[in-house]
This record gives C-alpha cells, sequence and structure tokens, in this order.
C-alpha cells in the first residue's frame, strides 16, 4: 500500500509530532505509516482523511503488484 | 507543559507495579532462602507476591488499552515471539530432565524466568526494527 501523507503533511507544513498529535497516534505510527512500513487500521484511514479533508482513496493506494497477485486462498 | 507533566507521572506511575513486584518477590525469595520457617507459612510466603502480580497485570492491561495500534500490534508481534519460545524453553528442559541430573542449583524455575523476559524484550527489539 502506497500513500501521500508525507506530501499532505509536509503541504500543512506540520511535523510528524503535531500529526500524531491531531491523529491521537504516536509519532511512530506516523512515520511507520508515511514509510509504508505500517498501514495503517481503516478507522485510523478514515481519521488520516477527515483531518487533510480528502478521501481515503485519495491519500491510499494499493501497489498494482499487489493488486495483480493471485488471492492465496 | 501541564500535560508533559500529567504524562510523565502517569508514566512514572506505571512503573511501581512492576517495582512492587519486584520487591515482594525478592523479599519472598530472600525470606525463603535465609529463614527456617514452618513448611506452612513457607507456602504463604511464597504466594505472596501473588496479589502484587494481580496489580501488575491490571497495569499491563490498561497500558496495552492505552497504546495506539503500531505499539499494540509490536506488542502482540513480541509475544508471538515471546510465547512459544518459552513453551519450547520449558518443554526442552522437561525432556532434558528425563534425560540427565538438572541441578536445581543452576535450572529451578527461580533461575529460568529471566529468561521469558529476555524473550519478550528480544522480540519487542526485532518488532520495532520492522516498524522504524
Amino acid at each position: 500500500m502506497k500513500n501521500r501523507l508525507r506530501v499532505l503533511r509536509a503541504e500543512y507544513n506540520w511535523t510528524q509530532a503535531e500529526l500524531a498529535e491531531r491523529l491521537g497516534v504516536s509519532r511512530q505510527t506516523v512515520n511507520a505509516a508515511e514509510t509504508g512500513k505500517y498501514e495503517p487500521s481503516l478507522g485510523l484511514a478514515f481519521k488520516i482523511a477527515r483531518l487533510f479533508g480528502q478521501r481515503i482513496e485519495e491519500i491510499f493506494h494499493p501497489d498494482e503488484q499487489e493488486l495483480s497477485k493471485p488471492d492465496p486462498r | 507543559m501541564k500535560r508533559l507533566r500529567s504524562i510523565r507521572l502517569r508514566e512514572w506511575a506505571s512503573i511501581l507495579p512492576f517495582v512492587a513486584f519486584g520487591l515482594f518477590y525478592f523479599a519472598a525469595r530472600a525470606v525463603l532462602e535465609a529463614a527456617n520457617l514452618d513448611t506452612r507459612l513457607k507456602v504463604v510466603v511464597a504466594l505472596l507476591p501473588i496479589p502484587v502480580f494481580a496489580w501488575l497485570l491490571v497495569s499491563i492491561m490498561s497500558g496495552i488499552r492505552s497504546m495506539d495500534e503500531l505499539h499494540r500490534r509490536v506488542h502482540l508481534e513480541a509475544l508471538a515471539v515471546a510465547f512459544p519460545l518459552t513453551l519450547l524453553l520449558l518443554m526442552t528442559l522437561g525432556l532434558l530432565e528425563l534425560a540427565i541430573e538438572l541441578s536445581p542449583d543452576d535450572w529451578s524455575y527461580r533461575h529460568i524466568w529471566p529468561m521469558v523476559w529476555a524473550f519478550y524484550f528480544g522480540g519487542l527489539a526485532l518488532a520495532w526494527r520492522r516498524y522504524e
């Protein structure tokens, strides 16, 4: 999953700590989400979308490679 | 500033149950190793740290509930490492006990519990490496 979190944060001129405080999570969570190491829950994704006034799919979008992989089940 | 101070205070307060349990455990151990007590009294002393552990457990549970989703996941992954390793340790020691004579001075329960903490903190370190 890729996201535009870092770009949006830069547009708002917020530090990771400021964004984390607004979202009610830790700075590590924001950092891990920005770098794509952690995929936030749906609840947190909605919070992020609401904070930036955008739809979830405008911020988060899956890797094309990931989508083309067959379902392991 | 006030908020930061209250967070710091909460962090320090969360250490208290750990300290209390440690104190009770080591005090009970010292008493059992040194004093010549009646067997029933020994059992009472040995069980004395349990209520303090209940306090510790409640504190850990409330600590986990107050964490954000990434921190919870990291702790879950640490447990996923520590629990099977603990199981492996106990089962291996059980088998070894059947194969050879293990000295209770080195391999009794009171000597192996620090390994469980080591597994957990090792698991935490591994999990954090994934997300940092």
